[in-house]
């Protein structure tokens, strides 16, 4: 039963020491990532969510070890990859992949499409010439783009397109987990969904396992099966996609689902906005690190940090009252 | 029937590049009534922010309008010189924008920069305007007014800082706000409160609103009437529950099915429009949209067609509600229940 998760963090750490003042005093601690425990299974698609700030992409950016981790384990189909050096890390490297918000940035204006795509080949010296050119030609197909799209530059494309060669590069090495950072955020509404079917079309068919991190929740749940939520480096909520959102356990979690505007002027809500914005990572409260937005924060928040409790199901929330959060007993102070 | 306060008719404006003319705005006529909020909603590209900016005189130096009129309490905005649009642009019409950052100037605290703004308008002394600053922040609900007058931008979260722009744009009691994607930089707790403000703003000066936005969901929630944009075009006109009701053209029907329905438990697969939007330096001849869409015939690509009113105060710029057009479901067409 117990089948080995492709990604398992187990109290993931990753602070920044600032630069401070101008004789490096006082150097500022950003606690960005502050104990993360999760896991992803093969074949599964984990939304992550949360405001900026909220750490969401440091998370992926040390999972992929851009940033060397300050604490924790890294568990990569089973091996720790935390502490490995560049080349222990070389086979791993292969078997992830992201995709950026900005594909534009992210592509080399000056490489043609075909160079583009079959880059990573080349790196990993794998293939032929010819039989790269093959596989460069099968990755356009895979992504919706033509043939004769190969020998052009990236300004050449639209948004949408740029993103789909992103997506090429990304699946040419074959890897099993695809980290997607806000990667419809820079398109317009009509190609967002393109781009949303394309990346559930290559789940099936490759068999890819993503976490999928983003700003908008209405998409978030139409593509996970499971849903984090983060709050100043922390996980406070996660749980199955519709119980989420059917029975959010964490006032947060609440807040956030109640902030998404709904596109249907009949189902206007108007709910009392959340109050105040996210505290600084290097000024997080004791306790429950939410109380100071929390509409139903008690002296109990201020004085203990709430785990993340199992409140079955599959579902886990970080608040000494998610029972009573859940069936909307709790009511503001 | 109220006077309109602004009459835009047959707008047209063009960008003139190295690599030729792109016509960004083709021949866009609206109404807009004292007090109401009106969305513009489309993608990039539709021209629903050089719409706004052409009429204030904020269009970058390629930019220049070609044509049409926006008449603003009879006043021709496109007829003033520089001067005269600055005075009318800090007086009776204000604007925000999607970053305040770039609206703001870093190295003035912005207590320097909200008093300027009322001396530039108002003959008054520098401590009624600076008292004044502090009634507008109290107004756009920053805490602990008087101080944060004494802070510089970056100091400010991106909320602060829009609540900072708000107050500005409102320093001489505009009849006009005019607020182009002023949520799309936020985070989605701290958009529902910018959101909350404008209304409760509105309502109580009695201003109208231009609000420009790519968010259906956010026209949803705020706006009285649509304007739904495409190709440089009023595509579809209604009031908003109208328009979410019997969305009656089919770009407006393809925007609403690329997006996921939140109270949709089934994650059924999204519609996407197929296509790109049209390269603006040659337009298509035709309706804008005929290169995507799923009901187009040989006339949406040969003639543009003219705006028919599909009930009162809801107009759709497409072929399919000509008299002898074939019927298509949900849009000359009603569905049964």
């Amino acid at each position: 039963m117990s089948e080995t998760p492709l990604i398992e963090l187990r109290d993931l750490t990753k602070h920044f020491t600032l630069s401070g003042d101008l004789l490096g005093r006082n150097r500022p601690l950003l606690r960005a990532v502050d104990g993360v425990s999760l896991s992803i299974k093969r074949g599964e698609t984990l939304g992550l969510v949360g405001e900026s700030g909220c750490g969401k992409s440091t998370l992926a950016r040390t999972l992929i070890r851009l940033f060397q981790p300050t604490s924790g384990q890294m568990l990569f189909d089973g091996k720790d990859i935390a502490e490995l050096d560049e080349r222990e890390l070389r086979p791993f490297r292969r078997r992830m992949q992201m995709i950026f918000q900005d594909p534009y940035a992210s592509l080399n204006g000056r490489m043609t499409v075909r160079a583009l795509i079959a880059e990573p080949l080349e790196i990993a010296s794998i293939g032929t010439e010819t039989s790269r050119r093959a596989r460069v030609d099968e990755l356009l197909d895979r992504v919706g783009l033509n043939p004769d799209h190969a020998t052009r530059f990236p300004h050449e494309f639209s948004g949408g397109q740029r993103q789909r060669i992103g997506i090429a590069r990304a699946i040419a090495l074959n890897p099993e987990l695809v980290i997607c950072d806000e990667p419809i955020s820079a398109l317009d509404v009509s190609i967002q969904a393109q781009v949303v079917n394309m990346l559930e079309d290559l789940q099936a068919k490759l068999g890819l396992t993503y976490l999928f991190i983003t700003h908008d929740l209405s998409m978030v749940r139409h593509i996970s099966d499971r849903i984090g939520v983060m709050y100043l480096g922390k996980i406070v909520e996660i749980a199955p996609n519709d119980a989420l959102y059917r029975a959010p356990a964490h006032p947060y979690t609440q807040a956030l689902l109640a902030s998404i505007p709904v596109a249907d002027p009949e189902a206007r809500r108007d709910a009392t906005p959340m109050r105040g914005e996210i505290p600084t990572a290097i000024d997080i409260p004791s306790g429950c690190r939410f109380r100071t937005r929390c509409p139903f924060a008690t002296d109990l928040c201020a004085a203990a940090e709430p785990p993340l409790t199992d409140l079955g199901g599959g579902h886990f929330a970080a608040c000494h009252y998610a029972d009573k959060v859940m069936t909307k007993e709790m009511q503001a102070a | 029937m109220t006077a309109p306060l602004l009459q835009v008719t047959d707008l047209r404006t063009s960008f003139f590049t190295s690599r030729g003319e792109v016509q960004a705005v083709r021949g866009v006529s609206f109404e807009l009534r004292p007090g109401e909020i009106l969305g513009i909603v489309g993608e990039s590209g539709s021209g629903k922010s050089v719409t706004c900016m052409s009429m204030l005189g904020l269009l970058k130096s390629s930019g220049r309008v070609v044509g049409g009129k926006a008449l603003f309490e009879g006043r021709d905005l496109l007829a003033l010189d520089d001067r005269e649009l600055r005075e009318l642009g800090g007086n009776d019409i204000g604007m925000i924008f999607q970053d305040p950052m770039t609206s703001l100037n870093p190295t003035l605290t912005v207590g320097e920069q909200v008093i300027e703004t009322i001396l530039r308008h108002r003959n008054i002394s520098r401590a009624a305007a600076r008292q004044r600053a502090i009634e507008l922040f109290e107004l756009v609900r920053i805490p602990s007014a008087a101080k944060r007058l004494r802070s510089y931008p970056h100091e400010f979260s991106g909320g602060m800082r829009q609540r900072v722009m708000i107050a500005i744009a409102l320093s001489c009691d505009p009849k006009l706000l005019i607020a182009d994607e002023p949520t799309t930089a936020l985070d989605v707790t701290i958009q529902r409160q910018i959101l909350a403000l404008l209304k409760e703003l509105q309502s109580r000066l009695g201003m109208a609103v231009i609000l420009i936005t790519h968010d259906l969901g956010v026209i949803a929630e705020t706006a009285d009437r649509v304007l739904v944009m495409y190709g440089g075009m009023v595509m579809e006109e209604a009031p908003v529950k109208a328009l979410f009701a019997w969305p009656s053209h089919p770009y407006t029907r393809g925007l609403l099915a690329s997006i996921p329905d939140l109270r949709d438990d089934t994650h059924h697969r999204l519609t996407p429009i197929p296509g790109s939007p049209p390269d603006m330096r040659r337009p298509p001849a035709g309706c804008p949209f005929a290169p995507r869409c799923p009901h187009a015939m040989a006339q949406c690509l040969a003639a543009l067609p003219p705006v028919y009113e599909v009930e009162p105060a809801h107009g759709a710029r497409c072929w399919l509600h000509h008299a002898e057009a074939p019927r298509v479901a949900g849009i000359n067409q009603q569905v049964a229940a």
